[in-house]
């Protein structure tokens, strides 16, 4: 029968009851495929008007009862939709609109399609339906391998099916099921042109604040970061498949989009295990337990959290930063070296928003991290099983040090440093503004950017042929900066001021060589002079304490007769010579550019979104389904 | 008598109306002396109709005097007909004991004729002037205190019944304080009493869902201590099973407000109940009651996937309040007792799954877990039941919950947020408010452009979306308003927050050098880490101490703040302890007793100060208790301040001179005095710091009942002291030869002395809870004698006066108090 569509007669002129009978025949994808492609341009022409025709009653059949030929109209558009945009991959869009609707009717014929597809996902009826239509809409995203470039998506932002989406999020079973293709399909209709055009997903997202679906959202994310932490736990490193850039994009466009979602990260509840949750939905009680709101997370079906004392609780953001300090201990791969990007993207709209600080810091919500930390060979094995339990700002904090002190490499990830140091800036900043005293060991983090300084001393050569090294240490040494003028509104204990002059102090060499390196680009012309005076400048009041201080600890050794001074010598010697030194106070210490993705970051999502169209387009699947499974469950039903 | 309950049943009647004069004389069946007192009856506003009140009050009486002049002699088959279809009736006990003459007490001071206690002994002495029983009945005098005691002590049927019927004319208040008593001598005493108190209770269970599960709470925990085969059969569990039912629903003309019972003419009682004692309630509580199924319907309709849709957005209010009524149709009837005892299932069940859980850490974190999955189910129709006012709990604000100290059990403390209303049960449940609604709230802290309310954001997108198909609707000119509108998805200007500090921004602008000495930064920074000393520290292992340490006002602003409904002006913090695993009965009794000598000081006018706090029982081992707010355990003040209790004080309070000082002096010798009785009189035992608080204004509030009476931890022997008076407490009111030490023994002289005065009304108390209990604190058989000997009813002033020094003294020699520290700080590391 396709062979008739092919053909260049209407093929129900001869016989009327064509269409009808066409659904319900099984679906041969392939075939329909291969003939679409095979089609050539002049015969395009021909049968335009009976592909059109196809479209047409593809788009009808969806609304007929018989669930067959439903499904079977289903898989024809997706076959359509693919058949001719591979034929034409250069056409324009237009072209491919006219081919497939024919341009006056387009706009009739999408508005009908996103009506119908959109009663499907909210309607009763099959799941495997609903599952179909939302990998159609899948395919239909990603047919192009720039999301942009798909003219039909501009049917699909016209015709909104936004709701539907939402609405599959919020409930509990039709989530479990569809939750992820849901939200991989929000994340990529979210994309469709966001910097060109008013994309109304994006202003609709960013707008929700139905606390149901973000949470439906959020479990999403979770559970598939979970899942993906969870084999990484159970296999090496190397096992360890694709990391999900589309599950991460779309927890990026939640945090980033929409102020609400920030509550959903510190929802807290217990570890879930994939394997555990059961697939099969629970069939929601009519009765709700107390009465008002209805269950809205998928534990509040069963009344009693599982009973396991070794079950850690946790929420999206732990979950989050463990799946980021898995992804970052190895950034050589580029799919991976995105994700740790984009790891990193996010915690920086994550430090940057208020709400999420507050409970990052709130010493109330106490969590117990376990972060991945590399294997290293000068670093002991991690004995710390036993971390204690604080606020969540300190995994972030270990995560940023984690991650500075592992990276100091040849290939260095000069962008994700950067991302790196302006985080522990901006969550700096909110301590001191809100004078919060966070029991932090500090002296690691000194320890790991002093370190930094050091590595980028050692290998200015080879860096700088590719990177601006200078603006690093800017930020670097306006970190300590932070620490010498702010200290008193955020450190926790007077010792730890006192420590942070010892360290200074102790590494002297590091500042005094960056200084000379600074120094000698800043007189030299070259394309770096202004940068590296940024850097001189930067530095007046670290050098002000080491000349400050040197001569002091000398003396007391020499008067005192001994050679090697203890560190408790040495912060006495601090402590009795505090009030003989002068600092300058620099301006802007605690201001910061706040993150902004356009245009900075545009370039990164056009490609992360074109990967992640591929990735999705290649395992998208239609016959996932089997015919079979199909049958058998409409054969009970019709 | 077989009639007078049918009697008392159809006619409805008006609560606040008052009453007719019920004045028995009027009637002239009885030949009672018109007495001044029955003018008293006629002030009295009844619940019951005055025609039928009156009717039965006459044959109660009629029959009271009958029968004493029959020589109490009681003619079973009088009453078979009277027994409730609804539980068999057991074998009636063919004689009634004689009225029980109580020993008599030596008064040598004399009570002024008139007045109760020889209105009482009169009756006593001369138990066949029933004229003298009937007038004391009806007069002014004849509180609830009194009508517990002659039910309980009467064996008269007809004097029980005509209790019975009384207990409707006292306030509501009154009876509540004795419903411990009432329920306990349902449940273990015999027949007549329980058929004189059942109606009462009934009655208040239709009218009230809190006065319903009160009951059942009650029924449930004193009934445990029965032999499991008698359990199940027994009046009080199956009293139960009725209220629990949910069968006593406020009947009569409430049932046209009710959509299910559709006409009126069907039965209004269920049939259960129905018949032998429906007392029709008064039309005060004819107040519709919105079902929370309902709202629950409601909301859940409305989240659907409109929720992002700012016109539902905004619509929302009116749709949930306006909906309720059409929606009653759809759903079954409205479910009273259902969400309440939901949520306190909720609190228990997380109880039992916390004492699972090895480290107080852990358990911390799973209720904090676990109270945000709770928060998801709020606000719904649910209340604190140790709350003075009515509310709906809107939220719970959970990271703010504590793990208490307990080595085994779990309990811990919640914070509430509620708001109040008129009626939980017929005010309309609160909309739920998102958490993240805290943001826009929060304006102040935004950027003037970012301080858009979700609504305004949401009224100004609504402009935006009308995309006709039209290629014009894409134009510039819509990106730039869209731009302008949204901020945070456009721009890179403004976000979420701004952190730009003030000072920083200003400096920004001064071109000229600023220096700044390091070690100001230095001494800034040890000063300010100074500055909050009366803050304690974050201990994991006593997560609650910093909790209890904040002072309540500062608490309640705080969570304020971050709450969604803290803008509402009915928003109000509560806070509970939330008790798995402790049988808090003997604690419900301690409270009664405290409340009874609290007002018993009060009416005397003795300054002695105690804070009797709210006891919840809910079974034999759970229950709720109210905490005491800005009060600390002495053990962590020791622990946190590392100072002594006078050196605290003189921390807190100031120096000596200071009025502050004195002032928080006089409070702690006050509560001293106070508690200095109560522990000798109740034989409070385990006194140790964790025990023992002590509030801001320098108030102790002795806490944790758990050995009092006959019972004392492990039965050591240990604290043979009356009370617990270390030197520490002796140095903060001015040494033993101070004016405050000599106050401190004075009050508690006046205190015992009114104590004594009103004896019987603290060991009516007790009395009535030891029938049938297996409570530790009535273990053996001379607790109540025990008790009465400590009223020491038979020594003159001058001989209390020494009794009082003498107890003072043998407490502040007493090793064992220290001795029994020790033991605390060896067992249980408490200070």
């Amino acid at each position: 029968m396709y062979d008739e569509i092919f053909a260049k007669e209407n093929p129900a002129k001869n016989n009327p009851r064509f269409w009808d009978e066409l659904f319900l025949m099984k679906v041969n994808l392939e075939y329909l495929e291969s003939k679409l492609e095979s089609v050539d341009g002049e015969e395009v022409q021909r049968i335009q008007d009976n592909i059109n025709s196809l479209f047409h009653h593809c788009v009808q059949a969806l609304g007929e009862e018989h669930q067959i030929k439903v499904v079977n109209a289903l898989q024809t558009l997706c076959a359509l939709f693919r058949g001719v945009h591979q034929k034409n991959k250069s056409a324009s869009g237009f072209d491919i609109i006219n081919m497939l609707m024919g341009f006056d009717k387009a706009e009739q014929r999408m508005k009908d399609l996103m009506e119908r597809l959109d009663s499907l996902l909210c309607g009763d009826g099959s799941e495997s339906l609903k599952s179909l239509c939302l990998k159609l809409l899948l395919c239909l995203v990603t047919v192009t391998d720039n999301i942009s470039q798909n003219t039909i998506l501009e049917y699909v932002m016209i015709n909104s099916i936004f709701e539907a989406i939402l609405q599959i999020l919020s409930d509990v079973s039709s989530r479990g099921q569809h939750g992820y293709d849901a939200v991989v399909l929000l994340a990529l209709l979210v994309n469709y042109r966001k910097y060109e055009s008013v994309n109304p997903y994006i202003v609709k997202l960013s707008i929700v604040d139905d606390e149901p679906t973000l949470d439906g959202m959020g479990m999403v994310v979770h559970q598939a970061l979970t899942e993906y932490n969870r084999v990484h736990s159970n296999h090496s490193l190397s096992f360890i498949s694709r990391t999900n850039e589309a599950i991460l994009l779309a927890l990026y466009e939640a945090v980033h989009l929409n102020r609400n979602f920030i509550t959903v990260l510190a929802q807290s509840h217990p570890e879930i295990d994939i394997a555990v949750t059961p697939t099969t939905p629970t069939p929601t009680t009519p009765t709700t337990p107390l009465g008002t709101t209805p269950p809205s997370l998928d534990m509040m079906n069963n009344p009693e959290l599982p009973l396991d004392p070794n079950l850690q609780t946790s929420n999206l953001l732990i979950t989050f930063l463990k799946y980021a300090s898995i992804v970052m201990q190895d950034t050589k791969d580029e799919h991976r070296l995105n994700s740790a990007r984009l790891c990193l993207i996010i915690l920086t709209c994550i430090a940057e928003d208020q709400y999420a600080d507050a409970f990052l810091h709130d010493d109330n919500m106490n969590f117990r991290v376990n972060l991945h930390r590399m294997p290293m060979r000068h670093r002991k094995k991690a004995v710390d099983k036993n971390i204690p339990s604080r606020p969540l700002v300190c995994a972030v904090l270990d995560l940023m040090v984690e991650f500075i002190v592992t990276h100091m490499m040849k290939d260095f990830p000069m962008d994700l440093y950067l991302r790196c140091v302006q985080i522990i800036h901006k969550l700096l900043c909110y301590q001191k503004k809100c004078r919060i005293r966070l029991h932090y060991t500090w002296r690691e983090l000194w320890s790991a950017l002093i370190n930094l300084l050091k590595f980028l001393l050692s290998n200015e050569t080879t860096l700088l042929a590719k990177h601006n090294i200078f603006h690093l240490a800017l930020l670097v040494v306006n970190l300590f900066n932070m620490f010498i003028t702010y200290g008193d509104t955020f450190l926790p204990t007077s010792n730890s001021y006192d420590e942070l002059y010892y360290e200074i102090v102790r590494m002297h060499q590091v500042f005094d060589n960056l200084y000379c390196m600074v120094l000698r680009v800043s007189t030299n012309t070259g394309q770096w002079k202004e940068a590296a005076s940024k850097v001189t400048h930067a530095l007046v009041n670290v050098r002000a304490i080491i000349n400050h201080f040197n001569p002091k600890i000398e003396s007391y050794a020499a008067v005192n007769h001994i050679s090697q001074l203890s560190e408790e010598q040495v912060l006495e010697v601090v402590r009795s010579n505090y009030d003989t030194l002068t600092l300058k106070l620099q301006d802007g210490l605690d201001q910061f550019e706040r993150y902004s993705e356009q245009p900075k970051e545009a370039a990164f999502f056009k490609e992360l979104v074109r990967s992640i169209s591929l990735n999705v387009r290649k395992n998208v699947s239609l016959n996932t389904l089997s015919q079979d499974v199909l049958l058998k469950e409409f054969s009970t039903i019709s | 008598m077989d009639d007078t309950e049918p009697d008392l049943s159809p006619t409805p009647s008006d609560q606040n109306s008052p009453s007719p004069s019920l004045s028995i004389s009027s009637s002239p069946s009885l030949s009672l002396p018109s007495t001044p007192s029955s003018e008293g009856v006629g002030e009295l506003s009844l619940v019951i109709d005055a025609e039928v009140a009156q009717r039965a009050c006459q044959e109660v009486l009629q029959k009271v005097k009958l029968q004493q002049v029959e020589g109490d002699v009681t003619d079973p088959q009088d009453r078979v007909g009277q027994d409730p279809p609804g539980p068999p009736a057991p074998a009636l006990t063919p004689t009634v004991k004689p009225l029980k003459i109580r020993e008599e007490v030596d008064d040598p001071e004399g009570v002024a004729p008139g007045s109760v206690k020889s209105a009482r002994r009169r009756q006593r002495h001369n138990p066949s002037k029933q004229s003298w029983l009937l007038r004391l009945f009806e007069s002014k005098l004849f509180d609830v205190s009194m009508a517990i005691s002659y039910l309980h002590n009467s064996k008269e049927p007809g004097v029980q019944a005509y209790i019975g019927n009384r207990l409707f004319s006292f306030p509501h208040e009154d009876v509540d304080f004795y419903l411990p008593q009432l329920l306990n001598m349902y449940i273990h005493m015999d027949e007549d009493v329980g058929d004189a108190i059942k109606p009462y209770v009934v009655h208040r269970c239709r009218q009230s869902i809190s006065f319903s599960l009160q009951c059942a709470w009650l029924l449930g925990a004193y009934s445990s201590d029965m032999h499991i085969s008698t359990q199940r059969h027994s009046r009080g569990t199956k009293l139960r099973k009725l209220i629990l039912s949910d069968e006593l629903k406020p009947a009569g003309p409430r049932a046209r407000r009710d959509p299910l019972t559709l006409t009126p003419f069907c039965p209004v009682t269920s049939p259960a109940s129905g018949g032998e004692h429906s007392l029709s309630p008064s039309k005060r509580t004819h107040q519709r009651s919105k079902s929370d199924a309902t709202v629950s319907i409601s909301l859940s309709s409305n989240l659907k996937r409109t929720a992002s849709n700012p016109k539902v957005e905004s619509s929302q209010d009116e749709d949930s309040s306006s909906s309720s009524d059409s929606l009653e149709f759809e759903i079954g009837p409205p479910v009273r007792l259902a969400p309440q005892r939901e949520f306190i299932k909720s609190l228990m069940g997380i109880g039992k799954r916390l004492a699972t859980l090895p480290t107080k850490e852990q358990k911390t974190q799973r209720l904090i877990s676990e109270l945000s999955l709770l928060n998801h189910k709020l606000p719904a129709r649910v209340w604190l039941p140790t709350a003075a006012f009515d509310h709906h709990v809107v939220r719970v604000p959970h990271t703010q919950a504590v793990v208490l100290n307990s080595k085994d059990k779990a309990p811990y403390l919640i914070y509430v947020e509620v708001l109040e209303c008129e009626n939980f049960e017929t005010s309309s449940v609160p909309i739920r408010i998102p958490e993240n609604r805290i943001r826009s709230t929060r304006s102040v802290e935004n950027l003037p452009d970012c301080g858009m309310t979700a609504e305004q954001r949401a009224g100004s997108f609504s402009i935006v979306p009308n995309y006709d198909n039209d290629d014009e609707a894409w134009s510039v000119d819509d990106i730039g308003e869209l731009q302008v509108e949204l901020p945070e998805v456009h721009t890179n200007s403004c976000d979420n927050i701004s952190q730009f500090s003030v000072d920083s921004i200003t400096s920004l602008e001064s071109k000229e050098p600023v220096f700044i000495a390091a070690g100001d930064i230095r001494r800034r920074l040890s000063e300010q880490l100074a500055q909050a000393p009366t803050t304690f520290k974050r201990d994991p292992e006593d997560p609650s101490a910093v909790a209890l340490k904040e002072p309540w006002e500062e608490k309640v602003r705080r969570i304020r703040e971050g709450s969604p409904y803290g803008h509402l002006p009915n928003w109000r913090l509560l806070s509970v302890i939330v008790k798995c695993g402790d049988d808090l009965r003997q604690e419900l009794l301690a409270f009664q007793v405290l409340q009874q000598l609290k007002s018993i000081w009060e009416q005397e006018r003795v300054p002695l100060w105690i804070k009797p706090y709210k006891i919840l029982v809910l079974s034999s081992d759970s229950g709720m208790i109210e905490p005491v707010v800005n009060a600390v355990s002495l053990h962590q003040v020791k622990k946190q301040s590392q100072l002594s209790l006078l050196d605290y004080f003189l921390q807190e309070h100031g120096a000596t001179t200071t009025e502050e000082f004195l002032t928080a002096q006089r409070n702690f010798v006050q509560s001293c005095a106070g508690y200095s009785l109560i522990c000798y009189l109740l034989q409070v035992k385990d006194r140790h710091n964790g025990n023992i608080l002590l509030d801001a204004d320098g108030h102790i509030i002795h806490i944790d009942f758990g050995f009092i009476l006959s019972s004392s931890p492990k039965n050591l022997g240990f604290e043979t002291s009356a009370f617990k008076l270390t030197t520490e407490f002796v140095d903060v009111m001015g040494g033993p030869d101070g004016d405050m030490f000599n106050y401190y023994k004075m009050l508690m002289l006046q205190g015992l002395i009114a104590a004594r005065k009103h004896m019987d009304r603290v060991l009516q108390i007790v009395e009535i809870m030891q029938q049938g209990s297996q409570l530790p604190c009535f273990h053996g058989s001379s607790t109540m004698r025990g008790l009465k000997e400590r009223f020491h009813m038979s020594l003159t002033e001058e001989q209390l006066q020494l009794l009082i020094d003498q107890l003072v003294d043998g407490s502040m020699r007493s090793l064992t108090t220290k001795l029994y520290d020790g033991f605390q700080y060896l067992t249980n590391g408490i200070m």
